[in-house]
């Protein structure tokens, strides 16, 4: 499966909290502009394996290529990793004493050294691109929860990465803010942008992704695209899993 | 259901006119007590312009005059022209309080700042910064001025350029003991602060490519700075009101110099009213200044909403 043109490339990652093994000999593989979608129980390493490709979580063993480098090398520049690589969390996690074009811009001020202008004009520039354009000065608590992760989703974008990755973006939101959201990762999809994402909207996975990844307890249990997966899961506890989910909606 | 509301509606506006005319009197207060102190200094500074050096604004026969025509007050008249004649003094000693206060505060603020920071996010530093809260606010404040005082003679150290500024060296011993122990309860109250920003701003801070450092400075300090808000205008207080320690260490300062009168007329009550009604004053003027800069920097959703 694994090929040398491969943009992201995880190689048998491990990773301990502790004792805890939390990540066990993880491995899949991304071309640029592919969406991998990680599924898997609370608590099965999904949040820890996308924090391992940006360095919030330092995986101890295995590789992780993005575009070529390794990004688990204790060389790398890991500011200069995470300008690349953009993240949306499940909490939003907004600056709360900055507006929303101030949550945009600080990157693209104090991470890329643009102007006060041109922080303001590209944070500006995302925000409409979020759908956004009537709340450049608005303050997150102003704004509802699905307002508040679109703010976030171009916060990410103004640093123009080249990945981003989405951990559970509309698992805190209330079920008529999640459309609003997914609209946005939608455009994002075809646009072309590479994205690995956590997430437990199957019918979302179902038309964007490229591979499901099925992670239970730390390890892959399965992989494959969405038919495949979803349809004919070969593994009786990926089976179980989306049994679980289904009864849940 | 009209009827019902309406009794509330009133009592409220008999409420809110209360209120006004308790905000009036306030700042009228307080606009009389800044207006003297001012005109006082200024007057002190430009070597007598409004009245010679050492008088009152108003001459204490006047108002001895005045309290006497007005029947009821006659019987203060004398006390009222005896705190007039003791203003000077007063307003000389108000000044150093007022500086030594302010500049100890401020330096204090500059070290509390990067001592709650190694406190909280350091890994060596934040033993230092613990060995130095814990000290300065584990011992008497009046212990370490006798310190910095008697102990290491600080006042014959003071370099030229500071010397002279006030009328006398150990004023900067003052503000040096008032700034290291103020430093290290401003750091505690900033500590508990920063400690209450969520994790979650410093990971997001982290995720789009800034430094630890960065995120501390662009994200958690403006919201840690203003959670401080309130408890740090607590250590402004109390700093007003310690600052009187300073008397002990021969600083001619508003408590040293009601002391001194005290002493020397016997009118201890009265006296140390008049000082403590002026302390009242500097204490009510920092909460409402730093009511005031709350509400300025306040942001939406950020920390408790102070009902009006
Ligand atoms: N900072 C941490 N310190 C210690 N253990 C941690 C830490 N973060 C996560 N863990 C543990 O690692 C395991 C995997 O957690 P992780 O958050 O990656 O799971 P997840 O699949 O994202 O779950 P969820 O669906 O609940 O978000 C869990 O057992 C969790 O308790
Ligand atoms: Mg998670």
């Amino acid at each position: 499966m694994s090929d040398d043109n491969d943009f992201l490339r995880v190689t048998d990652v491990s990773k301990w909290y502790g004792d805890e093994k939390v990540l066990e000999d993880v491995s899949f593989e991304m071309d640029r502009g592919d969406v991998t979608v990680l599924i898997g129980p609370s608590g099965s390493g999904k949040s820890t394996m996308l924090r391992c490709v940006n360095r919030l979580a330092e995986a101890q063993e295995g590789s992780i290529l993005l575009d070529g480098e390794e990004v688990l090398s204790p060389d790398l520049d890991v500011d200069e990793l995470r300008r690349e690589v953009g993240m949306v969390f499940q909490g939003f996690n907004l600056f709360a004493h900055l507006t929303a074009v101030g949550n945009v811009a600080l990157g693209p001020r104090r991470v890329l050294g643009l102007s006060e202008t041109e922080a303001r004009e590209r944070a500006e520039a995302q925000l409409e691109r979020v759908g956004l354009g009537e709340q450049f000065d608005s303050y997150p608590a102003e704004l509802s929860g699905g307002q508040q992760q679109r703010v976030g989703i171009a916060r990410a974008l103004a640093m123009e990465p080249k990945l981003m990755l989405f951990d559970e973006p509309t698992s805190a939101l209330d079920p008529e803010l999640i459309g609003e959201v997914l609209e946005v990762m939608h455009g994002l999809v075809d646009e072309g942008m590479t994205m690995l994402v956590v997430t437990h909207e199957m019918s979302f996975a179902r038309e964007v992704a490229d591979e499901i990844v099925f992670l239970d307890d730390g390890r892959v249990v399965e992989r494959g695209p969405p038919e495949q997966l979803f349809d004919r899961p070969e593994e009786e506890r990926t089976g179980r899993f989306l049994e679980r989910i289904a009864s849940h909606d | 259901m009209a009827s019902a509301t309406r009794p509330a509606a009133v009592r409220e506006r008999v409420a809110d006119a209360d209120r006004s005319v308790g905000r009036l009197l306030l700042v009228a207060a307080g606009a009389l007590f800044w207006g003297w102190l001012v005109v006082s200094w200024v007057n002190r500074w430009l070597g007598g312009v409004i009245v010679p050096v050492g008088q009152p604004l108003v001459p204490p026969g006047a108002v001895e005059a005045t309290f006497g025509a007005i029947p009821g007050l006659a019987a203060y008249a004398a006390d009222a022209a005896f705190v007039v004649e003791l203003t000077p003094e007063l307003s000389r000693g108000t000044w150093l309080t007022v500086v030594i206060t302010a500049v100890s505060l401020f330096v204090g603020f500059l070290m509390a700042v990067p001592l709650a920071v190694s406190r909280v996010y350091g890994r060596f530093s934040a033993w230092i910064s613990l060995g130095y809260t814990e000290l300065l606010r584990g011992t008497p404040l009046l212990a370490q001025l006798f310190v910095l005082y008697y102990g290491l003679n600080l006042a014959s150290y003071v370099p030229g350029a500071f010397s002279g500024v006030f009328a006398r060296d150990v004023v900067w011993v003052a503000i040096v003991g008032f700034t290291l122990n103020g430093a290290a309860y401003q750091a505690e109250y900033i500590r508990g602060a920063l400690e209450s920003v969520e994790e979650g701003q410093i990971t997001a801070g982290r995720a789009i490519g800034l430094s630890k450092l960065e995120t501390i400075y662009y994200v958690v300090l403006p919201q840690g700075l203003r959670y401080a808000i309130p408890s740090w205008t607590n250590e402004f207080v109390y700093l007003i009101k310690y600052s009187s320690l300073a008397a002990f260490i021969t600083v001619p300062e508003l408590y040293y110099r009601a002391d001194q009168i005290a002493s020397e007329t016997f009118r201890y009550t009265l006296i140390f009213v008049v000082t403590g009604v002026t302390y009242l004053a500097l204490v009510l003027t920092a909460s409402k200044l730093m009511e005031g800069v709350e509400d300025r920097v306040a942001i939406p959703g950020l920390g408790a909403e102070r009902e009006e």
